[in-house]
Order: C-alpha cells, then sequence, then structure tokens
C-alpha cells in the first residue's frame, strides 16, 4: 500500500525542532539533578578542583557519612516531615469543607467570598503585615504557627471549589433524598469523588511545605525548629564561614560543596520516591475543573 | 403508600414563571406519567414533589400531610434520576444500602432488605461489583433497588429509559410496570415518551408550558383529547390535522375536499374547525379523499403512507396507516375514507375540542 504522506516537509521540520527544543528542555532539567548526585559521591578535592562534570569522580561516600553523623540533620530533617504532614492535613482540614461549601450554590454571598478569595491570588498584604499578624497571634518560633500560617491557599481552594463543582447535581440530590447531611455529604460522596482533586491538592501543599524555606527561616528561631532547606542554608553559610574547616578542604574527603549535594539528595529521596506514584496527578491537576466528565 | 395532592402549584425562577398553577391529585397506589415536551415544566413539578425544588405558591400534598417546608429526607420518597446517579465508588450493595446506613439501621436489616431488593430485581450475582461494572440496564435496576430499599411511600421516576437503546427500553418498561404491579406503590414518572406514557400508566398527565393540558387514563387522552396539542402529542403517527370549517355536507378542508362527519356535528354548521383523525382510522375506498402517496414505509406488521391532499391553494400532508401491506408506490394516488366514529373536531381559534 503506498499510501498518501499525511505530513508536509514544513510539517517535519516543525517535528524535529519541536523535538529538539523538548531534548534541550529535558536536558536543561535533568542535569542539575545529576550533577548534585554526581557531586555527592565523589571526593570534595575533584568537586572543588571542578573535575566534576557529569558523572562521579573518585566516588566515596564520605559526605554521606558526614551527613547522617549530623544530629542537626535528623533534627531539620524531622521538621520538615512534621511541616509536610502535619501542614498538609491542617491544609485539607481547612480546604475541603471551605471549597465545598463555596461549590454549593445555596450558600449566601459564595460569589463575594470567592471573589476576595481568588482577590488574594494577585493582590495580598505584603511581608511585614503578614510578619506582624503572626506575631501578634503569638506564633512567632513556633511549629503550629507554620502550620497554620500557610494552612490555606487562594489557588488550591479555587481548584478543589471548581472540582467539586463539575460533579454532576444528582449525587448530591440523591444522597439528600437518601438522608444525608451535609457533613455526610460531603464525607461519604464528594470526598470519594474528589479524590484526583484531593490527590493533586495533596501533592502541592506537600511539595510546597518540603521546600518551604522563606517564611520558615523568617518566622522560625530555635534552631531546633527550622527544616531541612533552612538547615542546608545555614550549613552553607556556617562552613564557608569556617577557615579551619576550608583549610582542611584539599585534603579531606570531602567539601562543603559534596555535604551540601549529600543533603540536597537525601532532602530529595521522599520526592523521589513518592513522585512516580503520583505523577499522574500532577498533570490531571492542571486541567481539572474544566472540564465536565 | 400514600396519596398526593397538588393545590394550585406555581414555581417561578426570579420573574420567570414556569409552572402556572398545577393541581391534580393521584390516589394510593396509582402509577401516574407527566408527559410532555422539553420544557413544559414535568421535572420541576416533580422535583418540587421530591423536595429538590422551592414552591413559589401552592400546596403539595403526601397522604395528609403538607410538604412544602419538609426536606426531602423527610418526605418518605425515593426518586430514581435519569442519569441513575448511582454512586461510583461505592458496590452495587453499598449503593442500594446507603439510605439505610444514614439511618443507621442494622446490619441484619440492611443485609436483608438489600437482598430482598436485589431478588426482586435479579441483582442478585452483582452486589459486589461496581456501577461501571455494569450495563445500562442493570444499573437503572440498581437505581430501582436504592428506592426500593427504603420501603417509601411514593416512588418518583425522572425520565428512567431516556438513556438506554431502544431495545432496553421496551424491556426496562415492562420490568417498571411489572414492579409496580408488585409494589403497589404510588408512583409518579416523567417521561417525553408518549408511547412510554401509553403503556406504563394507569393516568397520563399532558403537560405544557407550565400548565396541565388534560389529565386521564391512557385511552381516554387518545379518545378524547381535550385539544389539539394533546391530540397532536397523544398517538404515534400523530393524528391529522385538516383546517377547514364545517358545512351541510360535511367538512369543507381547505383545500376544498369534502369529509364525512356525523351528523352531531350539524350543529356546528359554519364554524371554523380542525379535522382531527388518526392515521388508523382510515380505510382505503374509491369514495374517499383522493391523495397522492409521498413514501411507503413498511414495517412488516403494517404499511405506514406519507400522502398529501392537494387543493387549488394549498396541501395538507395526511398520514395513513393500514395492517398488512398496501400495494402503493409514491407519486400513486390513493383514496382514504376517514371513519366517521372515530373523527375529532377541534376549534380553529383556540384550539379546543369542539365535539366529542
Amino acid at each position: 500500500m503506498s499510501g498518501f504522506n499525511l505530513y508536509t516537509r514544513g510539517d517535519r521540520i516543525f517535528g524535529i525542532a519541536n523535538a529538539s527544543l523538548m531534548l534541550l528542555f529535558v536536558l536543561s532539567t535533568l542535569y542539575p539533578f545529576i550533577y548534585i548526585v554526581s557531586a555527592s559521591v565523589s571526593s570534595g578535592f575533584a568537586v572543588s578542583s571542578g573535575q566534576v562534570v557529569l558523572w562521579p569522580v573518585d566516588p566515596t561516600l564520605a559526605a554521606y557519612k558526614h551527613v547522617l553523623s549530623d544530629r542537626m540533620f535528623w533534627i531539620s530533617y524531622g521538621n520538615t516531615l512534621y511541616y509536610a504532614i502535619v501542614g498538609t492535613l491542617a491544609s485539607l482540614i481547612i480546604m475541603v469543607p471551605g471549597a465545598f461549601a463555596l461549590s454549593r450554590p445555596r450558600l449566601r454571598g459564595r460569589r463575594l467570598i470567592t471573589f476576595l478569595i481568588a482577590f488574594t491570588l494577585w493582590f495580598h498584604a505584603g511581608q511585614i503585615p503578614f510578619f506582624l499578624n503572626i506575631r501578634d497571634l503569638g506564633l512567632l518560633d513556633t511549629r503550629i504557627g507554620i502550620v497554620l500560617a500557610f494552612a490555606c491557599n487562594a489557588f488550591n481552594v479555587i481548584l478543589l471549589k471548581s472540582y467539586f463543582e463539575s460533579i454532576p447535581a444528582s449525587f448530591e440530590e440523591a444522597a439528600r433524598m437518601d438522608g444525608a447531611t451535609d457533613f455526610q455529604l460531603l464525607w461519604k460522596i464528594f470526598i470519594p469523588l474528589a479524590k484526583p482533586a484531593l490527590a493533586t491538592v495533596t501533592l502541592l501543599c506537600l511539595v510546597t511545605r518540603w521546600n518551604g524555606y522563606f517564611w520558615a527561616m523568617v518566622l522560625l528561631r530555635s534552631e531546633e525548629k527550622i527544616p531541612l532547606q533552612v538547615y542546608l542554608k545555614k550549613l552553607i553559610v556556617d562552613l564557608k564561614s569556617d577557615d579551619g574547616f576550608a583549610s582542611r578542604l584539599m585534603t579531606a574527603e570531602y567539601s562543603f560543596e559534596t555535604i551540601t549535594a549529600a543533603i540536597m539528595v537525601a532532602s530529595l529521596i521522599p520526592v523521589v520516591i513518592v513522585y512516580p506514584y503520583i505523577q499522574k496527578y500532577f498533570t490531571k491537576g492542571m486541567t481539572l475543573g474544566g472540564v465536565k466528565e | 403508600m400514600s396519596s398526593v395532592h397538588v393545590r394550585d402549584l406555581k414555581k417561578s425562577y426570579g420573574h420567570a414563571p414556569v409552572l402556572h398553577g398545577i393541581s391534580l391529585d393521584i390516589e394510593d397506589g396509582e402509577f401516574v406519567i407527566l408527559v410532555g415536551p422539553s420544557g413544559c415544566g414535568k421535572s420541576t413539578l416533580l422535583r418540587m414533589i421530591a423536595g429538590l425544588e422551592g414552591v413559589t405558591a401552592g400546596e403539595i400534598r403526601i397522604g395528609s400531610r403538607v410538604v412544602n417546608n419538609v426536606p426531602p429526607k423527610e418526605r418518605d420518597i425515593a426518586m430514581v434520576f435519569q442519569n441513575y446517579a448511582l454512586y461510583p465508588h461505592m458496590t452495587v450493595a453499598e449503593n442500594m444500602a446507603f439510605s439505610l446506613v444514614l439511618k443507621r439501621a442494622s446490619k441484619a436489616e440492611i443485609t436483608q432488605k438489600v437482598q430482598q431488593a436485589a431478588a426482586i430485581l435479579g441483582l442478585e450475582t452483582m452486589l459486589d461489583r461496581h456501577p461501571k461494572e455494569l450495563s445500562g440496564g442493570q444499573r437503572q435496576r440498581v437505581a430501582m433497588g436504592r428506592a426500593i430499599v427504603r420501603d417509601p411511600k411514593v416512588f418518583l421516576f425522572d425520565e428512567p429509559l431516556s438513556n438506554l437503546d431502544a431495545k432496553l427500553r421496551v424491556q426496562m418498561r415492562s420490568e417498571i410496570k411489572a414492579l409496580h404491579q408488585r409494589l403497589k406503590t404510588t408512583t409518579i414518572y416523567v417521561t417525553h415518551d408518549q408511547i412510554e406514557a401509553m403503556t406504563m400508566a394507569d393516568r397520563i398527565v399532558v403537560m405544557r408550558g407550565g400548565v396541565m393540558e388534560q389529565m386521564g387514563t391512557p385511552l381516554d387522552l387518545y379518545d378524547q383529547p381535550a385539544n389539539l396539542f394533546v391530540a397532536s402529542f397523544i398517538g404515534s403517527p400523530a393524528m391529522n390535522q385538516i383546517p377547514g370549517s364545517i358545512g351541510a355536507k360535511g367538512f369543507v378542508a381547505d383545500t376544498g375536499h369534502v369529509l364525512p362527519l356525523p351528523t352531531s356535528a350539524v350543529a356546528q354548521i359554519g364554524r371554523s374547525a380542525v379535522y382531527g383523525i388518526r392515521p388508523e382510522h382510515m380505510t382505503l375506498e374509491p369514495s374517499g379523499m383522493p391523495v397522492r402517496v409521498k413514501t411507503v414505509e413498511p414495517t412488516g406488521s403494517e404499511t405506514l403512507l406519507l400522502t398529501e391532499l392537494s387543493g387549488p391553494q394549498t396541501s395538507i400532508d395526511i398520514t395513513a396507516v393500514f395492517r398488512g401491506r398496501v400495494a402503493a408506490a409514491p407519486g400513486d394516488t390513493i383514496h382514504l375514507q376517514p371513519d366517521m366514529a372515530m373523527v375529532h373536531l377541534f376549534d380553529k381559534e383556540t384550539g379546543h375540542r369542539i365535539m366529542a
């Protein structure tokens, strides 16, 4: 069968250019990741002297041994886990009922409330009033302060609200005929039906919490409460200002670069493990609420 | 079981009226079908009885209790939705048991009622399946099962067969009818399909534009339509309507043809009217009106002819149905004789029935 050539020359050139561009994007995304992993298992001298480009040089686990024996690493790791898990749970507990209520047409003033929530996506008070708020609430330098301060996110509320609205009204009507209260309707019908949206929001919350840095640095003073990202920053600053440590760099098996890389890899491990299982929700989340299934 | 009484029921959305004052009485155990074209308000009326829509004015009583402000769950009714509204994350058994679980019924009671409903509907082997694993007909049965387990006073059906294919629709029609005969629960059923209405209902309510046009038994509506709308809506193919006037020798169609009239019509001589005759109430007679055959549709058991009655000024389409085969081809001229006893006359202006 000879068939027809469906693609013109222009189509083919476009296809090749497209693929090349995509490849470039993939490489530029993957390269830093590969470099960090390689640096973390290379000798300090090899990294400092710029020998590590792609693959490990003088492979060693010395940086990991140093990091894993550091008490503060484990404390900050635990803090990050706490902020990620408890923070995400708090976010869901606050946002899910809120979004559900906003999705119900019978809620009076729901348009105004939705508008006010959406308003904060573009305009907010700014960092100083936010800091003062947290201070005046007595939440400065507390774990619960970090959990509550970012518990409600306008984007996630609107995403959940849109998804709840896309669930056919007949489910609610059927459940009401069956005798469901508002809470039972949410818990037994809407939450199970909104699993894709909930997974997306959970993931967004988890990732944001896991990578949380700026506000944790601003709001927390005690070393015992800082998350991993803040600890990492602190470590880099400490190591760089430690002259004795710097003088040992040329001879030690690790440098502050390899230690930094090892902490980064260690902090990435949970995300790398979980991501393959939930990555479909990332892409799904982008289109949630847009189409009625 | 319970009766349902609706008094002067009105519904408006903002300033847009949807129901203009409906009154009807549905007796204990009766199967009543609300039928009419899209937008006539039949589903709104059903949803108001269910408690899913508020009442603008008027009264709804279930039994002796006024339920205008009673929430759906306290009305002791069950509803089957057009899209079934089965909870996709629950199994068939869980779907059917949901209302009982919310009522905190005992496990033994739930199991017994679900098993009982499953047995009635032939769902015993499907209790552990999820809705997506079921065919359309099976989903429909689960939706009915969910209603049955509640043992309600009234069943409400909102176009339950419209998502099924033609064959399954006929089968489910019989199953719903058989179910009603078995349970004897008062049933209110909404459809836009007049065949569904004719074959299932004890009584039919024909609606149009938020108004009740006529209520009666299927054969009452077929034999004695109150107006042109009901006459054209009930019966398939629809009743032929020939405009003209009542003359001394018969009905004078606008085409100039004179059609036979019963003697009782003499009192109406001179009146502008519409002559109604159903397609199946005509015979082939040489003395009949001459029509030109446009298409022939043989179904095996009967033959449907689409013809044209032509006059100097105008022409009118006439449909005729005959049992068995008819030797006619497009372009032929045949003669159709209306059965005088089956003629309907309607006022040309108001569309109301003139004579029995």
